[in-house]
């Protein structure tokens, strides 16, 4: 290698995060291909998938050096070598077994980035016992003669390199021979190294003629190597080979009579030679890499098998601004990796240039010239135009999100006793990567909520006249400018007559009240409410429903729940496309200007009388078409200069959960583009504000958070005798008003 | 189940009569050739040991000994032994360089439908 070892590290420095965010793609798909194989176990296609996956991390963290996963990871790709060749079949078992190497595979990758300064040996210990179930599956340690796990006696491994010969496990890759590649020339190699002895050729490896592609090498080989040829040495014999062959060294007179995977100092002493194993792997890719990328035009006809392993090393080198020789033509280059930062500088930007732009627009709309003002339109136009395009390149798909709920629910099914299939529907509807990330959590919990206390067991659900599996159905799909997000099973429901009276038990609601149907179900929503009657591990611990709410609502959204007893239940979760900019509806009260979320405005009316007094807070009723709606003023809530105007108009809002109210205002000054800025940590506590926003003209502008804002209001027409029956966020409200005037004049009906 | 040399002697026109390279260059177009050779021997008595031809093999490497491994393979799926007849020099070495002397000796024996319990 020409490159100085500071080069090198600097390079692995900046290049490891790529790596890392790389091989877990690879990771999270190599899940989902799992998935996918178990229900189609016979598809080759899947199997070599899946094999590239396992392959390419293994491949990138050779190259960094990432000694724990290359040795790790090896077993895996081993287990499904042997898959893909039909030496072993797909069981239930075996898919667990080959999920569990990938979660193991997943923590090693993530240990790589926090320097990790050395494992517990439990750790160790357990990955012994995965790799030693991993061999067994492959069938290869019953065969094969001592694996590079075996405990070496501690003189001996003193004497480390210095073996009196190796133990060579060697299996071919398939392009051997298309790349020029002899095994007979290689082994001829190692004979002039040391003495070779009990070379054992795998016949049984080697498929009848009828089904032999016969350019495919099939051949694996044992061997043993006497003399004293170090590890490094042996290991050259195969440097060609090395990216798709299999090999495994074991120091000569290390043979174990078995293996205790729980003992320590066993797990030790293994993860020891693995390691050295991993070390010497690491440098051979590295030297590989090397090789391929100045010899890439010696070697035009780059098997498909090699290219695949070398083109997500080049990518990286790519990525870090090391020019690499030869560009790779594969599909992945259509994708460009950003930082996630830079793109949302780019948007910040954004904002300001769409407040730039409305300011420009008002200039010119002042000056009165046409083509100061048209050519303003058309710029404003355009900055929409890039405005969208650039907002798009945030929205990711929401199946991303979906598809994890896959493993979620084969696991927590399996755990649980039940049989569900996951349907999952709209994986395509995209929204943007902040939301996807925020609302994976409480969709986990719903998830989870629904496989435990929705669905029921096999046995109910025959005895309820159902089929024996549960249902489960994801879906998304955009609606107005939201997307919605529903979760569907066809469990048992909830009884509405448990929720009630777990309400009243709990004091949400006064005893014998009793809402409307649909009010009930929401009542799980409250904090503090649990309907489980026993707490498993997985979810009713009581926390859960008002936390899913709370952080739906944090992301503007809302959350709602249907459900027929005995038929099962669907949770609709409703959110924004995007976190960065809303279409608002800008008003003036005196000199200040506040938006409301477009979507929250139902209607405006002009200004009309109200049935009560207004009380200290500003807050009173009037009515609306025969139905009395709670009415805050602005003007009096947030206590704002200036004269009450002789006309105002009452914006009629929109909370998620449906209830209505108004808020009085001076002005309307119509719909407005507004880029949200968060507000100051002075201001964060400010009740019924979400954020703020520079208009056009330089002025500031808060966002009001409707739901808050609702509370405000209806808290203020608590104890107007409302013909509907009493309402839980009321009953539930803190503040005591003296609003005893309020309610003798203010019956509207 | 054992046969006689002088019995697969008499099967000697039916041999299969290995090239002078036997290499990854030829093993593609070898392959359906032998394949087209294994059919045919569907036809003759089970017992008989099936005869190759390896005198005139001036080449060969480990993709051309892996087709003839398949070629054994496949041959014993059909009960059926196979000899290696006059295998040139070439051919045992590169049968040597892998491993697989022992297999090349026992098959230029005389022939029987286990190979592999030959002594070689």
């Amino acid at each position: 290698m020409s490159k100085s070892p500071n080069a090198d590290l600097d390079f692995i420095a900046e290049t490891l995060p790529i790596f890392v965010s790389e091989a877990q793609e690879q990771i999270e798909s190599f899940e989902q291909l799992m998935l996918q194989l178990e229900d189609q176990p016979d598809d080759p296609e899947l199997l070599g998938a899946l094999f590239r996956c396992a392959h390419t991390v293994k491949g990138s963290a050779g190259v960094f050096g990432l000694d724990a996963v290359v040795a790790f990871t090896h077993h895996v790709e081993t287990l499904l070598d042997r898959l893909r060749e039909g030496h072993v079949a797909l069981t239930p078992a075996l898919g667990t077994l080959l999920l569990q190497g990938n979660d193991e595979i997943r923590a090693l990758v993530g240990a790589a980035t926090a320097l990790q300064a050395s494992e517990g040996t439990d750790r160790i210990a357990q990955r012994e016992a995965l790799v030693l179930r991993l061999q067994q599956a492959s069938g290869l340690v019953a065969a094969a003669e001592p694996q590079p796990k075996a405990d070496e006696p501690a003189a001996l491994a003193a004497a480390g390199d210095a073996a009196a010969g190796w133990h060579v496990s060697v299996r071919f890759g398939d392009d051997t021979f298309r790349n020029g590649m002899d095994p007979g020339a290689i082994l001829n190699y190692l004979r002039g190294i040391g003495e070779v002895r009990a070379l054992r050729c795998n016949v049984q490896a080697v498929p009848p003629l009828d089904q032999i592609d016969p350019e495919n090498c099939h051949l694996a080989f044992e061997l043993e190597l006497h003399g004293d040829a170090d590890r490094a040495s042996v290991e050259s014999a195969f440097a060609f080979v090395r990216d798709d062959c299999e090999l495994e060294l074991t120091p000569l007179g290390d043979v174990r009579a078995g293996i205790t995977p729980n003992s320590a100092s066993d797990g030790a002493f293994a993860d020891e030679q693995t390691e050295e194993v991993a070390n010497s792997m690491g440098d051979a890719a590295r030297a590989l890499l090397a090789h391929l990328e100045g010899a890439a035009a010696a070697v035009p006809a780059a098997s498909a098998g090699s290219a695949g392993a070398a083109i997500p090393a080049r990518g990286t080198a790519a990525s870090a601004g090391v020019a690499p020789p030869k560009p790779a033509g594969s599909d992945e280059n259509r994708f460009i990796r950003v930082h996630a930062d830079r793109l949302d500088a780019v948007i910040n930007l954004l904002g300001e240039l769409v407040i730039a732009g409305a300011g420009a627009t008002l200039l010119a709309r002042q000056t009165r010239q046409r083509g100061l003002l048209e050519a303003n339109l058309q710029i404003a136009r355009l900055i929409e135009e890039i405005r969208n395009g650039t907002l798009q390149l945030r929205m990711v798909p929401i199946g991303e999100t979906f598809v994890r709920f896959r493993r979620v629910v084969r696991d927590t099914a399996a755990e649980l006793g039940k049989d569900v299939a996951l349907e999952i529907t709209g994986a395509e509807a995209e929204m943007d990567k902040a939301v996807v990330e925020r609302i994976a959590d409480p969709l986990m919990h719903l998830v989870r909520n629904a496989l435990d206390h929705g669905l029921e067991t096999a046995a109910d659900r025959l005895a309820a006249g159902k089929p024996a599996q549960g249902k489960l159905t994801l879906a998304a799909r955009h609606e107005s400018g939201a997307i919605v997000i529903s979760i569907v099973d066809d469990g048992r429901g909830i009884q509405r007559s448990k929720v009630l009276q777990r309400a009243w038990d709990r004091g949400l609601l006064e005893r014998g009240v009793v809402p409307p149907d649909d009010e009930v179900l929401n009542l799980i929503f409250e904090p503090g409410f649990s309907t489980a009657e026993a707490v498993t591990n997985l979810s009713g611990r009581g926390v859960g429903m008002d936390v899913v709410r709370r952080n739906i609502q944090a992301l503007r959204g809302s959350v709602s729940l249907h459900s027929v007893e005995g038929q099962g239940s669907r949770i609709e979760i409703r959110l924004p496309l995007t976190l960065a900019i809303i279409d608002g509806f800008l008003i003036g009260v005196g000199n200040s200007r506040f938006v409301f979320p477009l979507d929250a405005v139902v209607e405006v009316i002009e200004g009309r009388d109200s049935v009560s007094r207004t009380d200290a807070q500003g807050r009173s009723v009037i009515e609306l078409r025969g139905r009395p709606l709670p009415v805050v003023s602005l003007r009096a809530l947030y206590a704002l200069d200036g004269p009450e105007p002789e006309r105002s108009s009452v914006v009629v809002l929109q909370q998620g959960s449906g209830k209505r109210f108004g808020v009085r205002v001076d002005q309307l000054l119509g719909q407005h583009q507004t880029v949200i800025k968060p507000l100051g940590r002075l201001l964060s506590s400010l009740r019924g504000m979400a954020g703020s926003s520079i208009l056009g003209n330089g002025d500031v502008a808060l966002i009001f958070d409707v739901a808050e804002l609702g509370l405000l209001a209806c808290e203020a027409s608590k104890t107007v005798d409302i013909p509907s029956p009493a309402r839980p966020d009321l009953i539930n409200s803190h503040h005591q008003h003296p609003t005893q005037a309020l309610t003798a004049e203010g019956t509207p009906l | 189940m054992v046969s006689n040399a002088i019995d697969s002697q008499l099967h000697l026109p039916q041999a299969l009569r290995l090239p002078a390279e036997l290499t990854i260059y030829t093993v593609g177009e070898l392959h359906p050739q032998w394949l087209t050779w294994l059919q045919q021997q569907d036809e003759a008595p089970d017992s008989a040991a099936r005869a190759l031809d390896a005198s005139a093999v001036e080449q060969a490497d480990a993709a051309g000994v892996q087709l003839l491994l398949a070629l054994h393979s496949a041959l014993q799926q059909r009960g059926c032994a196979m000899q290696l007849l006059e295998p040139a020099q070439p051919l045992l070495e590169a049968c040597a360089a892998i491993g697989l002397d022992d297999w090349a000796t026992a098959l230029s024996g005389p022939p029987t439908t286990h190979p592999t319990e030959m002594a070689a």
